[in-house]
């Protein structure tokens, strides 16, 4: 069966990965040549194969991502204080069971997509894109892009300023305010608290184990190992069922795979996009592609500097060589 | 070289137009870093900047980023620029000297009325340490954000070690660079250094000024005129005309400079008057 292979796939790829890590963590030398072993790792969420768990209170996915990060956030502290001049608090620790929507104790929710008269029950979270806005540009480098593909934020590190959720087309990362390193600075003026998202559970990947969401799905909906083999894998599936792919090409690439019977143009129309509740455009783009011709001047101007520095000493030394001996002060 | 004396106008020439077009491309480039790396914070909503007529862009970090980049070829580009240039010519004036901690304390205490001055060159001893200083800051901000910027555009999963040091040698950079762009402003309000002002903008200081405060500047100006003189008048003798009529071409100022020699030194009123006068 195809998805026995697939767990078979991955659990290959962790033996591997629990090498690759290991190299990861130990500040391995630049170079990268572990690339092939470490293995970039994908994501598959089969829309197929989701029921929604109808026969649960919660899915099964998501009450098991809630038991893996339960007592990840610390008590915030009583009261919180309030941001200046601003004053936005959010609070999410009264409601750390709200399931249906994205918050910083709840990383995957499902939505259920009506359309024509039957359902389509779709997990969300977060989709560990290739070229992540929200890790690249945060100032802190609390929220970074891991070798295995994952997009981990750092919550020693995070002053909770939100500017990765601006920056997500999806507005994934939520906010628990009163928590955190900005408590230890200057609570009144700098920071707002943690953002938390979906880490890809990488505590639970560098121990050689899969992810929680997708070890405890009952009907196999979602998958995870080497990148190439995913793709592969989602490619069969959608040309099977004759259907759709969605995150190859969104935000600029991402390494989780949705294949659906029904296009992503339909189920994105069912979808509203709220806090916490993204919806599913088609292409979105990732903005900050539009800045890297910007970024590649920059890479490039030192050198220009240097030619011209260059050229027109060699000009100028020639023209007055006669010169030198005077005062150079 | 560009510096010159120009005694009837009271001036003596301090900066070329290439070094001020470095210094302000620096300056300019380095203040549209300043803000929009202030931007690439998440304080234009928080802090209500967003609703400043004119500032709605403050609040999309991508668009500072565009800015920030921008900047960033200018400011990266010359500041090679002006040190790979200046090295290669051999113009060391702003490189610090033995004795220069002493001297600058001494110069700082005479602004408070203690003592006298030490007889200075072209550039203060503080100004030769403050550009040290400057040069480090810059130093740490152009690379550590050649590496940010590679890694957002090749390499997102940079290792994390290398990301989170470029990162916090660029915050540190930056707080280091908005502390000494405001000692720069503090030190030219200071007045006695006011008159170096002028420099920054025409190339040029007073003649009075530069003898009084920067005296071995001057001094080494003069001498190294009087034996470029010399070695001139004796070129004139040995050369033939033709020669000379393309010489005085190719070195245009120079003929200005001769002019100049034999003139007299300005006397004191004369000067006065060429100071008021809206030439430059
Ligand atoms: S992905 Fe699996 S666990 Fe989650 S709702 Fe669908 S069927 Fe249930
Ligand atoms: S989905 Fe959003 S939060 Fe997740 S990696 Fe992409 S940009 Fe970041
Ligand atoms: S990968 Fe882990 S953190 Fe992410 S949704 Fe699944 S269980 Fe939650």
């Amino acid at each position: 069966m195809k998805n026995e292979k697939c767990s078979g796939i991955s659990r290959r790829s962790f033996l591997k990965l629990g090498a690759g890590a290991a190299a990861a963590g130990g500040l391995s030398l630049p170079g990268r040549l572990d690339a092939a072993q470490t293995g970039k790792l994908a994501t598959l969420i089969d829309l197929s194969l989701c029921d929604g768990c109808k026969d649960r209170d919660i899915p099964a996915c998501v009450s098991a991502c809630k038991a893996n990060a339960r007592g990840r956030i610390p008590e915030p502290v009583d009261p919180i204080p309030d941001p200046w001049p601003r004053k936005t608090v959010e609070d999410w620790s009264k409601k750390q069971d709200v399931a249906d929507r994205l918050t910083p104790y709840n990383y995957i929710y499902v939505h259920e997509a009506k359309i024509d008269g039957q359902t389509l029950y779709v997990p969300r979270r977060c989709m560990h894109c290739d070229n992540p806005a929200c890790a690249t540009i945060c100032p802190f480098s609390a929220n970074n892009k891991r070798p295995v593909g994952a997009v981990v934020i750092d919550s020693d590190l995070c002053f909770g300023g939100a500017k990765c959720k601006d920056v997500c087309p999806w507005e994934i990362p939520q906010r628990q305010s009163g928590v955190g390193i900005y408590l230890k600075v200057l609570p009144g003026f700098m920071g707002n608290g943690v953002m938390y998202k979906c880490d890809l559970c990488i505590d639970r990947l560098n121990a050689g184990k899969n992810p929680a969401c997708i070890e405890a799905c009952p009907r196999k909906a979602m998958l995870i190992g080497p990148r190439e083999d995913i793709e592969k894998i989602a490619d069969e599936r959608a040309r099977a069922m004759n259907g759709f792919i969605y995150g190859r090409n969104e935000n600029g690439g991402t390494s989780t795979l949705y294949v659906s019977p029904v296009s992503f143009d339909r189920i994105h129309a069912t979808m509203e996009k709220k806090p916490g509740r993204p919806d599913m455009k088609p292409n979105v783009e990732r903005r900050m592609a539009k800045t890297d011709a910007y970024g590649k001047a920059v890479l490039a101007s030192p050198v220009l500097g240097l030619a011209a520095a260059g050229a027109l000493g060699w000009y100028s030394r020639r023209r007055k060589p006669a010169k030198e001996g005077g005062n150079n002060d | 070289m560009t510096e010159k004396i120009l005694a009837d106008k009271n001036r003596v020439v301090r900066h070329s137009a290439l070094e001020l077009f470095e210094h302000w491309a620096i300056a300019l480039s380095g203040l549209v870093l300043l803000l929009t790396g202030i931007f690439e914070l998440p304080v234009a909503k928080r802090y209500y900047i967003v609703t400043v007529p004119g500032l709605g862009w403050t609040a999309d970090f991508i668009t500072s980023l565009y800015l920030h980049y921008a900047a960033a070829i200018v400011f990266s580009g010359v500041a090679l620029f002006h040190v790979v240039y200046h090295l290669l010519l051999g113009e060391k004036g702003l490189w610090p000297k033995r004795g220069d901690m002493a001297a600058s304390v001494q110069v700082i205490k005479s602004f408070l009325g203690f003592g006298k001055e030490p007889p200075m060159n072209k550039y203060l001893p503080e100004q030769r340490l403050a550009y040290v200083g400057m040069a480090v800051i810059i130093l740490m901000l152009i690379v550590s954000g050649l590496v940010k910027t590679y890694k957002n555009i090749y390499a997102p999963d940079l290792s994390w070690t290398v990301v989170l040091w470029a990162t916090w040698v660029h915050n540190i950079g930056f707080v280091l660079f908005f502390l000494a762009f405001i000692a720069h402003i503090a030190a030219i309000v200071l007045k006695p250094n006011r008159p170096m002002v002028r420099g920054i903008f025409t190339g040029k200081v007073r003649l009075d000024y530069a003898r009084h405060r920067h005296a071995l500047w001057v001094a080494g100006l003069e001498e190294a005129r009087a034996s470029v003189a010399m070695s001139q008048e004796r070129q004139k003798r040995d050369a033939a005309t033709d020669e000379m009529t393309e010489e005085s071409v190719a070195s245009g100022p120079d003929a200005e400079d001769d002019a100049l020699r034999n003139s007299p030194a300005a006397p004191a009123d004369q000067a006065e008057a060429a100071e008021k006068s809206p030439k430059d």
